[in-house]
């Protein structure tokens, strides 16, 4: 058992890196320019070209993979010349890049042509030095410096050859002259806990990821805890039931609601429950953080519409599942045998009707986790598969592929509790 | 331009006694006496106890006045001076709207109006453009221009706290504007402001008295320091308006995260005071939630949420009727306006041009585009909300007249009707259903227009280029905020998408900027738009309505031009 589990986690593994891969590739030959939504359309391709090398885009896929999966300040270090630091910004509270000069955070920048040292003090002030004799030859002669800019890049000065470039503020693109000629946007990499900046909100993804992962799960775990005893229930009564008014009545009402597309599920509920009844919130407003704690029929209309959905899915899988079972040889000897149905039944049919049911629910899960863009969008709930949906229209890459990692993740350990569930189930099935 | 003189500023303005005057003659109503006053740079309180204090001395000739008065008493809003003890509002409560919310830091660096509707709870602006798209004095006591509209002196309110309890005094609007005037910053107010070369054109007398300097005249100075960026910063302020809301407003911020929801609470040493005398606002806590319009849509109807962030025309008409809102509707100069290339054929002939403005039944394209809910327009770019706008008749569908004019030119061209146009457009709003009006309304006429229509973004990428087309402009308060950005020659290159410009019309136009007087800018606008209708570049057939859809049981509230949220006056009755 525990060599599947290590086996498990291994191939776990071995599946986020391909997936991330995929995701990699995926993203780099089907969103197009990104710089075309973070510019806007009146942009210019040198203003494109400009904002690109910024972000780092000018890289080869295969580097930006690697930057994105273990960070790229080693890489940079090299260039530098000393090891580049983090430091909280008290300002943002975020974390700032800084070259450890022998102790001093430094970082650099260019103004009209020279070269100025800015040194990061103990109390949170700069002091800023011209530095003439940084600059370094390369082998055509010509003089250039390797530093951290204050923009958090490790970046390639040319003396007497700043570049122009295009700096984006709220208010649109700024030319600058002064520039740097190369661009190493510094990050830590995934596996060391940094997913990367948001590119649509400018935040660190982790800052804007982890309130709606949460929120997710707990929509997700609500309507889990709703959904697979009743539609279990509806099914084994159903399938006990066979051909007599319940089992029709079960299966037909099922069938009814999961042919009907959630989003006319959710508007209808929305509709009777929310405006013209006003029972429920409409929708899922946050108007607090801890909303869904706070009140938590808001969450009633989403996990509602999830159930009418979900339930007759899986109560038809164990409706039929069951009616197998009942018919079986050892079910029909144990009735002979004499025994009281409801033991037969609980002892003996239940455990072997699950089998199938239980696969459902387990690839289900991943669906309520990741894939409720609908719900999501219709009941204004902040989760998880709308961020997901709202980076992938904006290009955010970093965002999709931190999101489809938890995805991955998810998809993977549910997997694997529904093959511990088989080995409850079933003695037989052992992993080894 | 004789009125605007520059004067002791303990005396109003030189062409208020004019006013009053004729104001008593009853020549212009009350609302047109605060409208000019104010204009004029007089606070409306003042403008009020000036007309109050007018009235009493002179009681035998202000009869006719006095029933206007009357009659108008009603369209009056907030400003009129608390009258009685007893309590006039309920204080308490809670708002809350649906509003998209996205990554905020420097407030001069704002590009959106969400945004702004954040800042403008916790900060104020030195002006005040009202829902009647009138500009007062806000932390302003008042302003005055010179003659020649170049030198501008900015008074500022005594006694106005920010929320961390320091005064609010020249120093702290002169390190706003620097903020504005910098170029690392970035704001959008540095283009606007370009008649300032930098902070040396910005001059501190005392505490509370600024003079702009200005590199050229421009009237436009008040609206401009109503711009959405434009919300006065603490001096020490860092950067970032979420680390460090501080503020003269009041309501203070409790909670901003970008994409879920911002918070604000009530502030209790607000310096305006309640019609109660105590310190505004009335409500105890507003709330932002960010979600999807529909969902908005399904809240609001539910009671979920008090407002809507700026309704699309579907969701207006599905907010109609409901209980327990109120939609208000406000007039704005935003609108769909139709251009054509003066450069190219066959728009570089009046005729041509003239011949596809008489194709708009204006009503009609109103009604199919946009639910009948905007104001009927001229083929001038001036609106009849803008302050200087010179009513004329609107112009009526003539076919007959068009097709007359098209074939003397095509008979001069030796061309077959009818002639095959193409007009391009982008699929957002309203456009299409324009487009596809006017294609029918145009097809007796003798054109055949072909419709190219495309995503916005398609259309955003060539709006300058095509030779007939569909454009979106937004609502500016001025008219000569908008007439110079694409009817001139310099302009070319830029956002003159039609590449008209006309002598005469820049004459008249450049005297505009530099006419402060409101009646005689007027005149200049009528010669404007007669020469813009004979042989302008654009046809346009309404004005967007805009509408403010809130729960009934708020009092005060108000419909902006520009969807601004302006809470501090409102009040819950339930």
């Amino acid at each position: 058992m525990a060599r599947f589990i290590l086996r498990s986690i291994i191939s776990t593994i071995v599946t986020m890196l391909l997936v991330s891969i995929a995701l990699f590739v995926l993203i780099e030959v089907g969103s197009g320019d990104i710089t075309v939504k973070i510019l806007g359309v009146f942009a210019t391709p040198e203003q494109r070209a400009s904002y690109r090398a910024q972000l780092g885009l000018d890289a080869p896929v295969w580097q930006r993979y690697i930057d994105w999966l273990i960070g790229n300040d080693w890489r940079a270090k090299r260039k530098v010349g000393y090891p580049l630091v983090t430091a909280t910004n008290p300002q943002t509270g975020e974390k700032d890049w800084y070259a450890d000069v022998d102790g001093q955070l430094t970082r650099w920048k260019m103004e009209e042509g020279r070269l100025i040292t800015l040194k990061r003090q103990e109390d949170g002030s700069v002091t800023s030095h011209l530095s003439s004799g940084a600059w370094k030859i390369n082998e055509e002669g010509n003089e250039y410096f390797w530093g951290v800019d204050t923009k958090n890049n490790t970046v390639m000065w040319m003396r007497g050859e700043g570049a122009e470039v295009w700096a984006l503020t709220k208010a649109g693109l700024r030319k600058e002259g002064d520039g740097p000629q190369k661009y190493i946007p510094l990050r830590k990499g995934l596996l060391r806990g940094d997913p990367g900046i948001s590119l649509q909100y400018g935040r660190p993804v982790a800052v804007t990821l982890i309130p709606r992962i949460r929120n997710t799960l707990v929509l997700a775990g609500v309507a889990f805890a709703v959904i697979m005893p009743l539609a279990l229930f509806l099914g084994i009564l159903a399938g006990i039931n066979e051909g007599k008014p319940l089992d029709r009545f079960i299966s037909i009402t099922s069938l009814g609601a999961t042919a009907t597309p959630e989003f006319v599920t959710g508007i209808f509920l929305i509709l009777i429950f929310g405006i013209w009844l006003k029972w429920l919130p409409a929708v899922a407003l946050f108007t607090s953080a801890d909303a869904i704690f706070e009140n938590p029929k808001l969450l009633a209309l989403p996990v509602l519409t999830l159930t009418a959905v979900e339930l007759g899915y899986i109560a038809r899988m164990t409706r039929a599942s069951m009616v197998e079972v009942m018919e079986s040889d050892y079910i029909r000897t144990a009735i002979i045998k004499g025994m009281p149905k409801t033991r037969i039944i609980l002892k003996h049919a239940i455990r072997n009707a699950l089998m199938a049911p239980i696969t459902i629910i387990m690839l289900h899960v991943n669906w309520l986790v990741g894939g409720l863009v609908v719900v999501e969008v219709i009941f204004g709930y902040p989760g998880l598969g709308y961020y997901i949906y709202k980076s992938a229209i904006f290009g955010d890459f970093n965002a999709i592929e931190a999101a489809a990692m938890v995805t991955v993740a998810i998809a993977i350990i549910t997997r694997l509790l529904g093959d511990l569930a088989y080995t409850l189930l079933n003695p037989r099935i052992r992993y080894s | 331009m004789e009125i605007i003189k520059k004067k002791d500023r303990d005396v109003a303005h030189p062409y208020i006694p004019e006013l009053q005057n004729l104001f008593q003659k009853g020549k212009i109503t009350r609302r047109e006496f605060l409208r000019n006053a104010t204009l004029l740079g007089m606070s409306a309180a003042a403008a009020t106890t000036f007309l109050a204090g007018c009235k009493t001395e002179e009681p035998v000739e202000e009869a006719p006045a006095e029933e206007e008065v009357v009659e108008e008493a009603p369209a009056e809003e907030e400003e009129v001076v608390e009258e009685e003890a007893a309590p006039c509002v309920k204080r308490g409560g809670t708002w809350t709207a649906s509003m998209q919310l996205q990554l905020l830091d420097h407030p001069a660096r704002l590009s959106w109006v969400e945004g702004a509707n954040i800042v403008r709870q916790t900060n104020e602006y030195l002006t005040l453009t009202g829902s009647d798209n009138i500009t007062h004095p806000y932390l302003l006591e008042k302003w005055e221009a010179s003659e020649d509209v170049k030198t501008w002196d900015l008074y500022l309110r005594k006694g106005v706290l920010f929320n961390n309890g320091d005064e609010l005094t020249a120093d702290d609007v002169m390190f706003t504007i620097g903020e504005w005037l910098n170029p690392d910053v970035g704001s959008s107010m540095l283009g606007l402001m370009s008649y300032l070369s930098g902070m040396q054109d910005v001059e501190k007398v005392d505490d509370y008295h600024i003079k702009l300097h200005l590199q050229f005249g421009d009237i436009a100075v008040p609206e401009h320091l109503f711009h959405y960026p434009a919300v006065i910063l603490h001096r020490d302020f860092d950067g970032d308006i979420i680390k460090q809301p501080i503020g003269t407003g009041a309501f203070t911020l409790e909670e901003y995260a970008e994409g879920e929801r911002a918070v604000f609470q009530r502030r209790e040493d607000y310096w305006q005071m309640g019609c109660d005398g105590e310190p505004l606002p009335y409500l105890d806590k507003l709330v932002y939630v960010s979600t999807d319009k529909d969902a908005g849509l399904a809240a609001l109807q539910s009671g979920q949420v008090d407002a809507l962030y700026d309704p699309r025309p579907t969701d207006f008409q599905a907010l109609q009727g409901v209980d327990g809102l109120t939609i208000r509707p406000a007039s704005t100069a935003q609108c769909l306006l139709g251009r054509m290339r003066v450069d190219l054929e066959p728009w570089d002939d009046v005729r041509v041009r003239n011949a596809l403005k008489k194709c708009q039944d204006r009503a009609k394209i109103l009604q199919l585009a946009y639910f009948g809910e905007g104001d009927l327009s001229l083929d001038a770019h001036v609106a009849p909300v803008h302050p200087a706008y010179c009513e004329k008749d609107i112009p009526e569908y003539d076919p007959e007249g068009a097709k007359a004019l098209l074939e003397e030119y095509a008979a001069e061209k030796g061309l077959e009707l009818p002639l095959k146009v193409s007009l391009a457009t982008k699929n957002d709003q309203a456009e299409p259903a324009i487009a596809q009006t006017l294609k029918e309304l145009a097809e007796p006429a003798g054109f055949e227009i072909e419709l190219d229509i495309t995503e916005p973004s398609g259309y955003w990428d060539r709006w300058t280029e095509v030779d007939l087309g569909i454009t979106s402009w937004t609502h500016r308060p001025l008219a000569t905020m908008v007439l110079p950005l694409a009817y001139t020659e310099e302009s070319i290159g830029a956002w003159n998408e039609t590449r008209w410009f006309d002598e005469e019309f820049e004459g008249i136009l450049r005297e505009a900027q530099g006419t402060l007087d409101v009646e005689a800018r007027r005149s200049l606008m009528c010669k404007i738009e007669d020469i813009m209708q004979e042989r302008g570049p654009v046809f346009n057939s309404f004005w967007k309505s805009v509408w403010n859809v809130t729960a009934s049981k708020f009092q005060n509230v108000e419909a902006h031009p520009t969807a601004y949220d302006l809470l501090y006056e409102v009040w819950i009755d339930e």
